[in-house]
């Protein structure tokens, strides 16, 4: 359950990033979460819902964006859509292959006031 | 907020028994609701109105706090030419017991000393410092992982010797772990014969993530059904660098490989 010490990190990010620019609410957060990142999308909502109460972040409307999975064959060296880290590729087969997309977890931007 | 332990609560961490509190009160109660999300799948440019306001972009990587703290980590063992290794199992796969004969085969020719990961109880360090190797243990509370923060507050009590061995042993964990750098050279992850070959599979990121699988307690491989070729075969399916040992902790037999694999580690 390592989404709840995420979730607490994004919330110390945001009140950092909203006290730099000077905003006292935070009115949406948009965060990408890629397929491949290793973070349960249902797990950190769940958690952030549980660690905003009291934090900049308690009326803050959640934009989560999600990005999938791409991978390099390193058989045939082709490109493809990876729904999680065991997808061989499906032109020739291989395993393992190089993971070029969907590992992100960042926030984005924060619409402030 | 404390971004170090699952409940948010810092005084929940404990290092050798004390606190670290660098003091934010706030209560538990949990207890509310708010559907404030949408959590609706959109490319981008995503077309729904946003509320008013002034637009912050950011572009920040949440793990980044953690990662510039892992670096730090890092600088620190390398001006102290210290080879620092994490290791990364399930409970129970026999990390302490490996130490303890580790620590045991190279004291006479390194110094080495261990930072203990686990939710409770002082256990495993008491059982390294019995070796004679200064430890420390980190209680992580309700946390499921060590990050490098953890890390970073044990260094300054244990203040490990130049040209050192410090083996870190993580929170049984086969997940969690997995995404945080804590500033190791090297990350083993360890798996022994009961828990079955098709872990690798189940736990992809941890596989992935690792330097060297260690497969341990080769003594039972008569009384179980683990095939020591099947998880190789499927850890390479992810990892097609990974390295393999394979021992018995528990009769030593196996283990030269493993120390001269740390040996190889120190150039």
């Amino acid at each position: 359950m390592h989404e709840l010490s995420l979730a607490a990190e994004v919330i110390r990010l945001a009140e950092k990033e909203a006290a730099g620019n000077g905003a006292s609410v935070i009115r949406e957060i948009t965060i990408e979460i890629g397929a491949l990142s290793g973070v349960e999308t249902d797990s950190f909502q769940f958690g952030l819902e549980l660690l905003v109460k009291g934090t900049i972040l308690e009326q803050s409307a959640l934009d989560l964006v999600r990005i999938p999975g791409r991978g390099r064959c390193n058989g045939c060296n082709r490109e493809f859509e990876m729904e999680d880290r065991l997808s061989a590729c499906p032109f020739c087969g291989s395993l393992p292959s190089l993971i070029t997309g969907g590992q992100e977890f960042r926030v984005i931007s924060m619409i402030v006031e | 907020m404390c971004e170090t332990c699952g409940c948010g609560n810092p005084a929940d961490i404990k290092i050798d028994g004390q606190s670290h509190s660098h003091g934010h009160d706030h209560d538990h109660d949990h207890d509310h609701h708010h559907d404030h999300h949408h959590d609706h799948d959109h490319d981008h440019p995503h077309p729904h109105v946003h509320p008013p306001g002034k637009m912050v972009s950011l572009n920040l990587d949440i793990l980044s706090e953690n990662n510039r703290l892992a670096e730090r980590n890092r600088g620190y063992f390398e001006a102290k030419k210290i080879l620092c290794l994490n290791l990364v199992s399930s409970p129970g796969s026999g990390k302490t017991t490996i130490l303890e004969k580790t620590i045991n085969f190279l004291a006479s020719s390194r110094k080495m000393a261990v930072i203990e990961g686990d939710q409770q109880t002082s256990t495993d360090a008491d059982r390294i410092r019995k070796t004679g190797a200064p430890a420390i243990q980190v209680n992580t509370g309700s946390g499921c992982h060590l990050d490098a923060r953890m890390i970073n507050l044990a260094l300054e009590k244990l203040n490990p010797a130049d040209r050192s061995i410090l083996f870190i042993e993580n929170v049984g964990n086969l997940v969690c772990p997995a995404m945080f750098d804590l500033g190791e050279k090297k990350r083993v992850v360890v798996i022994s014969m009961t828990e079955g070959d098709d872990k690798p599979l189940k736990y992809p990121y941890m596989f992935q993530s690792s330097n060297l699988c260690l497969i341990n307690k080769t003594d039972l491989l008569p009384y179980v059904d683990f095939s020591v070729e099947g998880v190789m075969q499927h850890a390479r399916q992810l990892n097609a660098d990974l390295e393999f040992i394979t021992f018995s902790a528990k009769t030593g037999e196996g283990m030269s490989s493993w120390f001269d694999w740390i040996v190889r580690q120190e150039s």
